[in-house]
């Protein structure tokens, strides 16, 4: 075993140890088992930073890629096996450092919960489980920590699961997951079908040598059937909706998973396989991408809830990465996955320092029915909570994309992606940059709306005002490790400082993208370039107008802003951004509430219809055949067949009442008719 | 001659087995019972099965039906309460049937069957005697515990508790 | 083999007549009567220390009327894990205490022993000895246990007559058989059709044998009896039912076809496809029992809908019938072994404790007991099928046989989007165990018993989804017929 695999065992095993740890030992242990998690995840991080050391002392692509068998079932074997290339050393360092931040934080944050340690368990397994998907070379291995991914979050989303919120939030999350992965599930058997591996690497290089010809259909079909997987983890329209539910568990957890891992993993398997999505399914991404960015940007208007607000933000911008991909703006979508990461786990973690401050006060105050989180309680925070405030700023100017901060090199390079998207193919595909800057404009809008009604103006509640105090440093601390990392300067030194140059060590490290399924990367990279400048000017421009008019609307109040919001509502468009689209409500009616009445249906299918109807129509086929053949009398058939029909109805009507589903004679004449319908039905065939 | 007495046999074995089934007395039923087994030892007799015949009418007729017919007079409650036929579906019961017949003998008569060529001998308890006793030796055996199991289930349900 | 050679062959299923016996004779005696669960129980852990002396062991016994293969070997197991348990379980389950517990005793051990039958039987004889009498004799007095309840003994009388109605069927199908090859074993049935030019007789002859093995199995359209009856049994007895005579079943039925027909590479009869056939019947099979398994209220009929579900997946297997099939068969038993029964033993437990039956009942029980509630989920899991989890080592085995033979795909996409109706009917129990606040917050504490047999059962249930290397290489042993 070489030293690399082991470290990379080490990596998605070390987490595992910390949950095994906490679950059996914890409760004993007390609140001093959260050490063993840290010494955990520092080791984990210190061994994910060593290979991302090894990215500048290596170039090259595969850092580890070693497979075992599994197992193996005759002509059938599956194996098992990691592959770290520049990309997974990436992803390894954002997820271990989120994870041990996250982990650092809840010390502080979860301080005296009844399940304290075994909090600190499900945070080892879910980045367990994160960890794997990362080092996955495989689909399969992928979807099994897919899977596992779903079940932590589950138990992390409904960790206080006393609260009825929290447990069906949980449960909505995990089942809404579960219809992307059944697509998921298909598209990997559908390639497994084809190529006969699971193996990307190797999928990817079949698909170069032309396993899928023709028209490539099937590959579509397969690539969009993945990517269902990811629709449902990244939460992407029309599956994004348990993520604003999941806000029910623990602030840190939101900031682990809801920023920069499990709703990440969805983007970077889509990275994964970009190799292989044909030009068709990217438009499709592309699309998916755009719909969710601009739809969920406009939700996030106007929630009041300060975790709502920044979860249809995180949804918004997980459709930028989508987005990126889908126009082939590979190395942009994966850049804003990782400066996303950071900016917006700083921003969870900002807004849990907030509520856990919010909290407190209300606790001192004895007032349990205010809502710690609504932001119209707030106002004011800024000279109570300067760190706090400080980082929160920073991290809104970098998801808002000005210069000097990480959010606008990445999303500058999608938006430059869109317009060249839409230089190369013209038409409707005008909607993706619409949607892109449509998206970044209202970005800065409603994070600049944050910002202002939670920090600045008059305290709203002047008795929650006093008690509030900075949180203690293992809260504060994460939170400036993460804004430093949101500034510019961390991914593009030592090349440049240059605030509007993005060239720097990661543009190096990580390609530009490969794709073998037909989409021509040397074009895309042409237009990408042409693009860049104008959409550095727009980008700019609407950065500026949307903070301008948070301004406006918020800090000056020059607008008021309730007499707008009743002039927009004349036709129903705050209605319509508050209750999120309506969307739910249209799942209630289009899907559950027609399964539910179908599976009714099919019930009474097997004991009415089958049972009843089917034989019954035997009895009738009895009556007509002895009306027909028995009697001959032309006068007294006439009449049979009038009142016959009368008397048939009302038969039968007799038949379904009195039996009852239960009757065991009904069963065996279904037993029989079985039988002869199955001889009947394949000797006719 | 023999197909004559072979068409009677079964006539009245189909004929007492259709009354066992429809009759409402129960009674009825029981001594219609009786002409069917014995009805089923003619057969037997038809098949060179002598042995089987004797067995068939030492057993279920000397045997099993009296005990049938004992149980039915001194539970005078049976004998007396006319039995309901929760039998709805005649109509569709009888043509599934009928259908299922008429197929299965469709198919039986036009079938070109797997026939040895017959051998008659004096009589069939020996050959029997080696087939149950060697042959098929286990599941002779396991038709004991079998008898055990009928015999603690009936223990068992009859029980007053 | 010879008649006598055979019997040191037949080491533990003699040892079960002697346990069967012994259990019988020690209720006569008064100051033993107490005992005959211990006899029981050890009759059948001796049983299988005896059965282990037959590992690696394949001969046909008894001149050719049954087998000891490997085959038999591995369903042999099965059996006397799930017979072990299940009087384990009865003992303390409450709704059993009125009942007589020796003869309870007695003739499950008498099912066991006809499940071992069963798996091993080579001809028509046996076949029908072991599958319809000696396991569905004592069946159906089991079902019926409880006298004094209306359910049960309604369950008992519809197990009987739909039992007579399908074994009828199935014995005049072997009469067909017989007449068509002028065999009763099943290797002179396979030569004996090698000549036989009959297609529509031997098309029925299937059709009316599959009667009798799919009522093993509840295979549509001979489920019927299945609901009613696993509800009004007494809960262990449903949970056994639910498992052994099930894995029996199959055992039956790819012992049957495969010696007898794929050796003969009669994939088709009488023009028709029959593994098409059992494809179609796989795909309406796994249909109904799911999408009427999600209407249900009382958690038992809704288990009992889900078995018929899990047999159609297995049949998924049935229709392609390559060693690999019967493999992928073999290791969704072993692991349907575990999830099933486990989920039965919850369901002894929350009758138990809070003599809850339907869904309604159940709201709150994971809050009520915590850990018990947390095993359940991981059941579920594993009976959905979700990795990490038994359930899905074992769909996918199942899956990857149905792919990689190129047959039927359209047989797999069923499968699958069977899979996810199942999760919203395992979920709703979840649902209803964790989202609800129990009306009486009170906690419970399960039998100590019945709260380690779940506990048992649920670690496999997961394990065998992490690491399942032992499993195959016990199975890739049993292959042999």
């Amino acid at each position: 075993m070489t030293p690399t695999l082991m470290f990379a065992l080490a990596i998605l095993f070390l987490p595992l140890l910390s949950f095994a740890f906490q679950i059996f030992f914890g409760s004993k242990i007390g609140r001093a088992a959260h050490w063993f998690s840290l010494a955990a995840l520092g080791v984990t991080l210190s061994l994910a930073l060593s290979f991302f050391a090894n990215i500048f002392i290596t170039p090259g692509y595969a850092l580890l890629d070693v497979s075992a068998v599994w197992f193996s079932s005759g002509s059938f074997t599956v194996e098992l096996g990691i592959y770290i290339d520049n990309i997974a050393a990436v992803m390894l360092v954002v997820v271990s450092t989120i994870s041990f931040l996250v982990h650092i934080y809840s010390t502080e944050y979860m301080r005296g919960d009844p399940r304290y340690t075994r909090y600190f368990g499900y945070l080892g397994l879910f980045t367990f489980s994160m960890n794997g998907i990362v080092l996955a070379n495989s689909l399969l291995m992928m979807y099994v920590f897919w899977e596992l991914v779903g079940i932590s979050s589950y138990l992390l989303i409904g960790f206080w699961f006393e609260k009825q919120s929290a447990a069906s939030a949980g449960m909505k999350a995990f089942l809404t997951n579960r219809v992307g992965d059944i697509g998921m599930f298909i598209g990997i058997l559908l390639l497994f079908m084809q190529l006969g591996t699971f193996n990307i690497q190797a999928i990817a290089e079949q698909v170069e040598f032309g396993a899928f010809d023709g028209t490539g259909l099937l590959l579509t079909i397969a690539g969009i059937m993945v990517f269902m997987g990811a629709i449902g983890k990244s939460a992407q329209f029309p599956l994004h909706i348990w993520l604003p539910d999941a806000m029910e568990g623990p602030t840190p957890v939101s900031a682990l998973i809801h920023a920069a891992t499990m709703v990440a993993a969805g983007v970077y398997m889509t990275v994964r396989i970009f190799a292989f999505l044909t030009p068709a399914a990217l438009e499709f991404v592309a699309v998916i991408g755009g719909i969710t960015a601009l739809m969920a940007a406009i939700i996030a208007i106007t929630q009041v809830d300060i975790k709502r607000v920044l979860a249809y933000s995180t949804v918004s911008q997980l459709g930028y990465m989508v987005m990126a991909l889908g126009v082939g703006a590979f190395q942009a979508g994966f850049f804003h996955l990782t400066t996303h990461a950071m900016f917006k786990a700083c921003l969870f973690l900002a807004s849990g320092s907030v509520i856990h401050s919010m909290h407190h006060a209300l606790h001192k105050i004895d007032d349990h029915s205010t809502d710690p989180q609504d932001m119209r309680n707030m106002g004011g925070l800024r000279k109570k909570m300067p760190i706090t405030y400080i980082s929160m700023v920073v991290a809104s100017l970098s998801i808002s994309g000005i210069p000097f901060f990480t959010g606008f090199l990445s999303k500058d390079a999608i938006l430059a992606g869109t317009l060249a998207y839409y230089h190369l193919h013209h038409g409707w595909t005008i909607f993706l940059p619409i949607s892109g800057f449509g998206a970044a404009i209202i970005t800065a809008f409603y994070m600049f709306r944050l910002i202002f009604m939670t920090f600045h103006g008059e305290p709203a509640r002047k008795d929650i005002h006093e008690h509030l105090h900075e949180t203690p440093g293992a809260m504060t601390t994460p939170l400036i490790i993460l804004s430093v990392l949101s500034l510019a300067f961390v991914f593009t030194i030592p090349s440049t400082v240059n605030p509007f140059n993005s060239q720097g060590w990661f543009t190096s490290a990580i390609h530009t993208g490969e794709n073998f399924a037909g989409l021509d990367m040397e074009v895309v990279g042409e237009a990408l370039h042409h693009a860049h400048e104008p959409a550095m000017m727009i980008s700019l421009t609407v950065a500026a107008l949307g903070i301008l008019a948070a301004l406006l609307f918020y800090l000056f109040k020059v607008v008021d802003v309730e007499k707008l919001t009743r002039r927009v509502n004349k036709l129903g468009l705050y209605n319509l951004s508050f209750h999120k689209f309506y969307i739910d409500e249209i799942y209630d009616a289009v899907l559950y509430r027609p399964f539910f009445w179908y599976t009714k249906v099919v019930a009474k299918f097997d004991w009415e219809l089958y049972d009843q109807k089917f034989i019954d129509w035997w009895g009738w086929l009895t009556l007509k055949i002895s009306d027909w053949s028995g009697y001959s009398d032309y006068t007294w058939l006439d009449q049979k067949v009038v009142d016959g029909f009368g008397k048939a109805t009302r038969y039968f009507g007799k038949e379904l009442r009195l039996s009852q589903s239960g009757v065991i004679q009904n069963y065996i004449l279904g037993g029989v008719i079985g039988i002869l319908s199955i001889f009947i039905l394949f000797q006719a065939f | 001659m023999a197909e004559v007495a072979f068409i009677i046999i079964a006539a009245i074995t189909l004929a007492s087995a259709f009354f066992v089934v429809f009759s409402s007395n129960l009674m009825y039923s029981g001594v219609a019972l009786f002409f069917t087994l014995f009805g089923v030892a003619g057969l037997y007799v038809f098949l060179y099965a002598d042995f089987l015949a004797a067995t068939q009418i030492m057993v279920y007729v000397g045997g099993i039906m009296v005990l049938i017919l004992f149980g039915i007079m001194l539970t005078n409650k049976i004998a007396s309460t006319d039995l309901r036929q929760a039998n709805r579906g005649r109509f569709m019961a009888g043509l599934s049937a009928f259908i299922l017949f008429l197929l299965i003998s469709a198919i039986a008569v036009t079938t070109q069957w797997h026939t040895g060529s017959p051998q008659f001998l004096d009589t069939t308890v020996a050959k029997l005697g080696m087939m149950i006793l060697y042959q098929y030796l286990l599941p002779f055996e396991v038709a004991s515990i079998l008898l055990l199991a009928a015999l603690i289930g009936a223990a068992l349900l009859s029980r007053k508790k | 083999m010879s008649n006598f050679s055979s019997i040191a062959f037949y080491l533990p299923e003699l040892l079960l007549v002697l346990t069967i016996l012994a259990v019988i004779v020690v209720d006569l005696i008064p100051g033993l009567k107490r005992f005959n669960w211990i006899i029981a129980l050890a009759g059948i852990v001796f049983t299988g220390v005896l059965l282990y002396g037959d590992s690696g062991v394949s001969e046909s016994l008894y001149l050719g009327t049954i087998a000891s293969d490997p085959f038999a070997y591995f369903f042999k197991w099965i059996f006397l894990i799930a017979g072990f348990f299940t009087i384990l379980v009865s003992r303390h389950t409450h709704a059993l205490r009125g009942a007589d517990l020796p003869e309870y005793n007695a003739l499950l051990l008498i099912v066991v022993f006809g499940l071992f039958l069963m798996a091993s039987a080579t001809n028509l004889v046996t076949v029908y000895l072991g599958m319809i009498e000696t396991v569905s004799l004592p069946s159906y007095v089991l079902a019926g246990i409880l006298k004094n309840d209306r359910k049960s003994n309604e369950a008992s009388l519809k197990y009987v007559i739909f039992g007579a109605f399908s074994s009828g069927l199935m014995v005049y199908g072997f009469s067909w058989l017989y007449g068509l090859t002028g065999s009763m074993s099943l290797s002179g049935i396979q030569q004996g059709l090698a000549g036989v030019q009959e297609p529509l007789a031997l098309y029925m002859a299937i059709l009316l044998v599959l009667a009798g093995f799919g009522y093993k199995i509840s295979m549509v359209p001979f489920h019927f009896w299945t609901p009613d009856v696993y509800e009004g049994s007494p809960t262990p007895i449903t949970g056994f039912l639910s498992v052994a005579p099930k894995a029996a079943g199959f055992a039956i039925l790819m012992r049957f076809f495969y010696s007898v027909f794929t050796t003969n590479s009669l994939t088709t009869i009488a023009g028709v496809d029959w593994l098409t056939l059992i494809a179609l019947l796989s795909a309406v099979t796994m249909t109904f029992g799911n999408l009427i398994a999600l209407q249900q209220e009382n958690v038992k009929r809704m288990l009992a809908f889900s078995s018929i579900a899990h047999a159609g997946y297995m049949l998924m297997a049935l229709s392609i019938l390559s060693p690999d099939a019967i493999k992928a068969v073999m290791v969704y038993l072993t692991m349907y072994l575990f999830m099933n029964m486990g989920a039965f033993f919850m369901v002894i437990f929350a009758e138990n404790q809070l003599n809850a039956h339907t869904l309604e009942d159940w709201k709150g029980l994971g809050r009520k007991a915590p850990f018990l509630g947390a095993l359940m989920v991981i059941l579920m899991m594993s009976l959905t099928g979700l990795p990490p989890s038994a359930g899905f080592v074992g769909k996918l085995y199942l899956f990857a046989v149905v792919i990689a033979s190129k047959k039927f795909y359209w047989l797999a996409i069923v499968g699958v989007l069977n899979s996810v109706v199942s999760l919203f009917y395992y979920f709703r129990i979840v649902k209803a165990m964790w989202l609800f606040s129990p009306a009486d917050p009170k906690p419970v504490k399960a039998d100590s018993v019945i709260g380690l047999s779940i506990l048992l059962f649920t670690i496999p249930a997961l394990l065998l989804g992490i690491y399942w290397t032992p499993i195959i290489n016990l199975i890739d042993k049993s292959i042999g017929f």
